[in-house]
């Protein structure tokens, strides 16, 4: 296809060279400069490639230009990218890249530039992507959906017309309807993804009325299990997960509710233009109300939130997550892949890189819900369920609290600065230093031994510092620091001693011969900045105790007996600083006496594993500074008192649910990124709508764009749309779509094997309302779908494949139906909808790339409710070619690996099932226990032959085990039979 | 009753033997008009398997295979680069080039420098090819072990395993045709080995050491007459449902996928079974006898599967933590190094001693290379460095004693024949038989290679 277009563009081109236009003044352009473009330009600049996204095969084609603007400026050479190119002037690189123009050469294409740069090439056909402009107008996905007549003859329904018209023109027929149970089974997998239950068909058997199995479509229909297997079907397409997908694969705790939305939506048939709208813009149709309808509205964007998030620090990647939306967009509701023209021009599709950054600019000014990734943990933007004007209203109360407090917050932090600066400015003046070292790596080392007695006097404060060698980063350090008075009452001041009385519960701290204020814990990195913020039991570490003033410095003890085990190991009754990368953390002695006093101590790195160790610098200020210190001290306890009613008040902040979705953002028009890299920006690009269907021109540039585009991909001018979608509502029943490519309707797509059939669903399904359910009817309601699945020797000799539909086709169950029906025969289905996934709750995440979130629950709900994990595949579902959670699946693979049929012969989930359904069989007598297994698995009763081979099998497995009781080896006989049943070809296929 | 008649009788001739014979081999194979028969390849294959050894958490070239006298002699010197990993951190606005922390010395006949930290791969190094040009796109362990894997640094793609699998089959249907031993989960998780759109029996299948290396290997019913009775009886009513479906290949194919399910049960714990090898091979892996953990394990496993026709074996040494990450202390590596150093240099050694390896392709990489600077000329570690890293070729149709490309003179930057992971890749699918550029797959109206749109063969290290 591809070929044959650039052969066919290459003719026409040949063609217009042959045949020049006469004017004169083309004359200079069709003798000197076509030539020259031919032979040394266009090879690179026009329908092969397009270096630099620049084309040199039409005057369109340099006036729009490539990255670096238009090529040629009429009139001035010089200002033109074209003529500094050949001179590699101006950081381009010297054109042509592998070849040089003779100096007549550069002269002929100056002159004929600085002449106007006249170009008679208007008639060369216009490009968009990879059509030309009258390819697109005649290509199939793009044409207006007609309205095909239905062909005469003998069947009533539509479809069958459509159908039976092929097939007669091949002389074939539809084969007969399938025999009742078959049809029962069929249409119960086919709208609930679960197997009839044995009363369902007994039911149906019965019903002789000629709509019987049209009521069994309208109660199936009606089943809240039909939206969990066609809300798969479409969570299949966008991808859906409940973790994020970047490095540390954060949880997404709220996109339950976009999957629930999609099924909820589904179940009450929703119509599609509908649902699609609310998927694109739900927040800005919601604001139009009714009140009960916002909060659904806003979850239904989930569609463009849970597009996955990339690298470590998630807002830095966003145009990758762009690319995966508009992809997404694209595949999934369109069936064009858009996202090919991140980087380029689709180089086969009618998709420019314009088209793809005018859809970029709608989306990067949408404000998408932030999940936390390894760089920011902490999940942000996520969107309230009550509109912005309630919420505030509910909020107001507690946000006038919350300033009021942190007005005083700032205050008294204010203050104690002051009061700290003051300290410091005494500090500078009446330094002494006592003693300093370094401390390696996981070392330790004393101090003070060496010291002589120091002469104090009571406010002289005797200072330790530590500080993280080289820059390195904090350091855990114990610390012991302990004074003795010399003469006089021989008085000890033990800081560990006296911290572990009481736990370490003031800062500043008493000694225990009753002085109030004698050990400080200082923030020392620009003044002595007491450390006012109080933790008990860190982290969840009983008996673990931190002083620190919400930043890294802080000092801590351990007064639990026993080692904790946080980010290093902190042994029992200890205390120790932490100081912050940038500067100390200080203890501080303010001595109580007058008199002579020795010092000693040790410090030790106790955070050992990190590239170097810490310093330490023992100094004494011989002054007495208690007047500010107390002054800092009471201003810290304010702070203190604030910081803990700020606490508790943020704890009464009022709650609200919230979604995983998208609100509008900053409205902005995108510059491309050239060849897709966001470093490299080039024009702006007005946001607008794909070229190929209209390029309707945003109106409301104040907003995202995102409702208009809603509108756009909805309109009636849209084809696509509805021709994507009936096919694959053709497709999830009959096993194929009637395009094979559901995601690609562009020309490398596989055009329509009936496309009749498929613009008559689709006008049928537009002015249906876009009602799925509808489009079951007339489907399921046909013979096309109620054909037996029976092989016809004659058939197959005209049509193998069945393109032409002349039966049904088997099928695999899907990894979902397999464990459903597994669960729903052993009646240990839990089939009320599940919610939320039981996510560590987010003020404990901590994930990275080396141990990211990976945790699979376990549930007996259905499989739509399985956890999602996009770096980490469900076992089960991968096994049986489950979705893929990083991109949009349009069909189901059906593979057959040898590890499936590992999980039918070992896997304890499925012993189970047999187990649960044997447990009830052994209630009935044994002559009913073969037929009692088959109807419970089979909903049918064995065949003699069947009931024969079962009862001969449980004989002779019986026999495997002759020497436990009875009671087992019948048990474990019939649990062998009820998994043969279970991995049997006729369980895991319907027909 | 005659239910395994034919796979059954193959299946027990090749249980006898130690080396699966290669008509047995392709006797099986033939029999499955599978996704996984074996195909032919596009050009001549040199290997007919690959073991692809992981090092994760990026090994330091200039600690190992790619030495640098000037980073000795101007240990200390300040440098200025615009390093991703450096970039704007707190703390890194100075970087010091760092020497190594091993010493290096010419080894074999070829006198290929190698570092005291892998003396028995050294020992081996006139095997080998060292590529001491490689460079990757990425400096964070995520993307550049996707990169490695899959030729794409954020997307998922397939695997490098999947690709060889989708390219030319297996040459034992008894078992996956793509096999991982990786005992922990490294970066990217499943991704790794994932076929992504490629057809799911490609998918690599993850053997971890202990009691059950696959999911549901072990037989839940524990008499193997038992079930033996009751895979029998299935066979029997599915044959009774194909009656009349004897159309469908589905069907058929299903029923034969438990006959090589049984068969898995127990070829795969008899790959794993490393009672019958000599104490000869195990010291040449450093294993000890009954030892069943470790890379000497998996090196040995490893050779084993290819000898059962495995197409793809990957290993990977620790998983997405505790790995070769030395960030705080380049003394790490040593104690990393001996766990594979000795297994690597014995899986070489072993599969020449098996005349194996004119036709086994092993490949030795990280992800990524380690900062030749820090911040400081104490820092005892090494950062994240995508610019410039090592990795080995060796075996079929690999040039031995060679060295290909180099770093410039401090080992930060590739600069003389660099070689792209894409060009890696290249080279690996062309020594399998495989033109990068042809292997492709149709996927959402595009075709996808492994190399994306880039990647050239590196002809100078084949022979």
């Amino acid at each position: 296809m591809a070929a044959l277009r650039t052969s066919a563009f290459l003719c026409l081109f040949g063609l217009i060279l042959l045949t020049p236009s006469v004017s004169r003044s083309d004359d200079y352009f069709e003798k000197e400069v076509r030539p020259l473009l031919v032979r040394a330009c266009i090879g690179c600049h026009g329908p092969e490639k397009q270096g630099r996204g620049l084309r040199l095969d039409s005057k369109s084609g340099w006036q729009t230009g490539g990255e670096r603007g238009t090529a040629i400026v009429p009139g001035k050479p010089d200002a033109s990218p074209i003529i500094k190119a050949i001179h590699g002037r101006d950081g381009f690189s010297r054109m042509p890249l592998n070849g040089k123009l003779t100096d007549h050469e550069i002269s002929v294409l100056k002159k004929w530039v600085k002449n106007g740069a006249i170009d008679p090439r208007t008639n060369v056909p216009s490009v968009l992507g990879g059509m030309t402009l009258d390819e697109t107008v005649n290509w199939w996905a793009f044409r207006p959906i007609s309205r095909p007549a239905v062909p005469h003859g003998r069947f009533s329904n539509p479809v069958d017309a459509f159908i039976g018209e092929k097939l007669a023109q091949k002389n074939l027929s539809l084969s007969p309807i399938a025999d009742r149970r078959t049809l029962l089974r069929r249409a119960t997998y086919d709208l609930t993804g679960l197997p009839p239950t044995p009363e369902e068909v007994e039911a149906f058997l019965k019903d002789q009325s000629t709509d019987a199995f049209a009521r069994v479509v309208e109660r199936l229909l009606k089943s809240p299990h039909y939206g969990e297997r066609w809300g798969r079907h479409w969570l299949d397409l966008v991808r859906y997960a409940d973790t994020a997908g970047e490095n540390s694969d954060h949880p997404l705790p709220h996109a339950w509710r976009y999957r629930n939305w999609v099924i909820d939506a589904l179940n009450s048939d929703m119509p599609y233009d509908t649902f699609i709208r609310e998927q694109i813009a739900g927040d800005l149709i919601a604001v139009h109300g009714p009140s009960e309808k916002y909060a659904a509205r806003v979850v239904a964007t989930g569609f463009l939130a849970i597009a996955r998030r990339f690298d470590h620090d998630s807002d830095k990647s966003m145009h990758l997550t762009h690319e995966d939306g508009i992809d997404t967009i694209g595949k999934a509701i369109l069936g064009l892949s858009l996202g090919c023209a991140r980087c380029h021009d689709h180089k086969y599709d009618a998709i420019s890189s314009r088209d793809y950054y005018a859809l970029y600019g709608i989306l990067e000014s949408t404000r998408f819900a932030f999940p936390g990734c390894e760089a920011k943990q902490q999940p942000r933007d996520l969107v309230p369920l009550v509109p912005p004007a309630e919420w505030k209203r509910i909020v107001q109360p507690y946000l006038h609290k919350l300033a009021s407090v942190d007005a005083a917050i700032k205050s008294s932090a204010d203050l104690q600065r002051r009061h700290a600066q003051e300290v410091q400015a005494a500090f500078v003046k009446n330094r002494r230093p006592i003693s300093q070292g370094e401390v390696a790596d996981g070392k330790e080392m004393a101090f003070g031994e060496s010291t002589s007695e120091l002469q104090v006097n009571a406010g002289d404060m005797i200072l330790l510092s530590v500080t993280p060698l080289k820059n390195h980063g904090a350091d855990t350090t114990l610390v012991e620091f302990e004074v003795t008075e010399v003469g006089g009452q021989r008085r000890k001041w033990n800081a560990t001693e006296d911290l572990l009385a009481t736990a370490f519960e003031a800062n500043p701290h008493a000694d225990k011969h009753g002085h109030k204020q004698v050990w400080w814990f200082f923030d020392a990195r620009n003044q002595p900045t007491l450390l006012h913020e109080h933790v008990l039991d860190l982290a969840g570490n009983k008996g673990l105790t931190a002083w620190r003033n919400g930043d890294t410095p802080s000092a801590l003890i351990n007064a639990a007996a026993t080692e904790q085990s946080v980010w290093t190991k902190l042994p029992p009754k200890s205390l120790f600083v932490h100081p912050s990368p940038n500067g100390n953390v200080a203890v501080g002695w303010l001595s109580p006496i007058s008199g002579k006093v020795r010092i000693n101590g040790r410090i030790r790195d106790a955070h050992p594993g990190g590239p170097d160790g810490v310093g330490w610098v023992l100094e004494q200020f011989s002054i007495d500074v208690r007047k500010p210190l107390m002054a800092q001290a009471e201003a810290a306890a304010e702070l203190r008192r604030l910081t803990v009613e700020r606490t508790a008040l943020a704890k009464s902040a009022p709650k609200q649910d919230v979604a995983y979705a998208v609100v509008d953002g900053k409205p902005a028009d995108a510059r491309m990124h050239l060849r897709g890299d966001p470093e490299k920006t080039g024009e702006v690009v007005p946001r607008r709508w794909l070229q190929v269907l209209g390029g309707t021109a945003l109106k409301d540039k104040s907003s995202s764009g995102r409702l208009e585009l809603a509108h756009w991909i909805t309109s009636k001018g849209n084809p696509l749309t509805a021709r994507v979608m009936v096919n694959r509502i053709w497709l999830h029943h009959f096993g194929k779509g009637i395009v094979k490519t559901p995601n690609d309707f562009g020309s490398r797509g596989i055009a329509p094997t009936h496309p009749e059939l498929l613009d008559w669903l689709a006008s049928e399904f537009v002015s249906s309302e876009w009602g799925l359910k509808t489009m079951h009817r007339i489907i399921m309601n046909s013979q096309t779908y109620q054909q037996s699945a029976e092989f016809r020797e004659d058939a197959s000799r005209t049509d193998a494949s069945n393109n032409l539909y002349w039966r049904f086709e088997r099928r695999r169950l899907s990894a979902e139906e397999i464990r459903d029906s597994l669960l729903a025969v052993s009646r240990q289905l839990d089939r009320k909808p599940a919610e939320a996934h039981p996510f560590p709750s987010e003020s404990t995440w901590a994930y990275t790339q080396h141990v990211p979130f990976s945790t699979q629950f376990e549930t007996d709900k259905r499989s739509v409710y399985l956890i999602q994990i996009r770096n980490r595949r469900h076992p089960f579902l991968g096994l049986f070619d489950g979705a893929d959670p990083n991109s949009s699946t349009p069909v189901r693979q059906s593979t057959t690996v040898p590890t499936q049929a590992l999980y039918f012969l070992n896997d304890a989930f499925f012993h189970a099932q047999a187990e649960r359904i044997v447990e009830r069989l052994l209630i009935n007598p044994e002559a009913d226990r073969a037929n009692v297994l088959f109807e419970t698995c089979l909903q049918r009763p064995p065949t003699v032959q069947e009931r024969e081979l079962t009862l001969e099998f449980v004989r002779k497995r019986k026999r495997k085990s002759p020497d436990v009781p009875d009671v087992e080896s019948t048990k474990a006989s019939w649990c062998a039979m009820a998994r043969i049943i279970l991995a049997g070809n006729e369980f895991l296929f319907v027909e | 009753m005659a239910a395994f008649s034919r796979r059954g009788f193959v299946r027990s001739a090749a249980a006898g033997s130690l080396l699966m014979p290669g008509l047995l081999s392709e006797l099986l194979a033939a029999e499955n008009s599978d996704a996984t028969a074996p195909r032919s390849p596009h050009i001549r294959a040199r290997a007919k398997s690959v073991i692809f050894l992981f090092m994760s958490g990026g090994v330091s070239h200039v600690d190992s295979f790619d030495p640098k006298p000037k980073l000795i002699a101007n240990h200390g010197k300040q440098v200025v680069f615009d390093h991703p990993e450096t970039k704007g951190r707190p703390g890194y606005e100075k970087l010091f080039l760092k020497k190594p922390d091993w010493k290096f010395a010419p080894r074999g006949k070829s006198g290929i420098e190698v570092s005291d930290l892998f003396p028995h791969i050294g020992h081996q190094v006139d095997d080998l090819t060292v590529i001491r040009s490689m460079h990757t796109s990425h400096s964070n362990h995520y993307n550049a072990t996707l990169g490695m894997h899959t030729g794409s640094f954020a997307f998922a793609r397939p695997s490098i395993g999947a690709w060889a699998s989708y390219g030319l089959g297996t040459l034992n249907w008894n078992l996956p045709s793509f096999l991982v031993l990786a005992p922990q989960m490294p970066y990217a998780g499943t991704q790794v080995w994932s076929s992504d759109f490629l057809p799911g029996v490609h998918q690599g299948t993850r053997v971890v050491p202990g009691s059950e290396p696959i999911a549901n290997l072990r037989p839940r019913v524990r008499s193997i007459s038992a079930q033996q009775l009751e895979l029998n009886a299935m066979k029997e009513f599915n044959e009774l449902h194909r009656a009349k479906r004897a159309d469908d290949p589905a069907l058929e194919a299903r029923i034969k996928s438990f006959e090589t399910a049984f068969g898995m049960q127990s070829e795969m714990p008899d790959a794993l079974d490393l009672s019958k090898e000599s104490e000869q091979t195990l010291a040449m892996y450093g294993l000890k006898r009954g030892q069943s953990d470790g890379f000497g394990w998996q090196c040995l496993v490893a050779r084993r599967l290819v000898e059962r026709g495995v197409r793809f074996v990957e290993l990977i040494h620790t998983g997405s933590s505790s790995n070769w990450d030395s960030h705080g202390n380049m003394a790490d590596h040593g104690r990393l190094a001996p766990q594979v150093d000795q297994p690597v240099a014995g899986l070489i050694r072993d599969l020449k001693r098996l005349g194996m390896f004119e036709d086994v392709l092993v490949v030795w990489t990280t992800e990524f290379g380690r900062t030749p600077f820090n911040n400081t000329v104490e820092n005892p570690g090494r950062e994240h460095h995508n610019w410039a890293f090592s990795s080995i070729l060796a075996g079929a149709g690999v040039r031995r004693g060679h060295v290909h490309g180099a770093t410039d003179e401090h080992g930060i930057r590739a600069i003389e024949k660099p070689v792209h992971v894409h060009d890696f890749h290249a080279t690996i699918l062309h020594l399998m038989g495989l033109d990068h550029t042809k292997l492709t797959y149709r996927h959402a109206g595009r075709d996808y290679r492994l190399t994306d749109v880039h990647g050239e063969v590196i002809h100078e290290v084949l022979c």
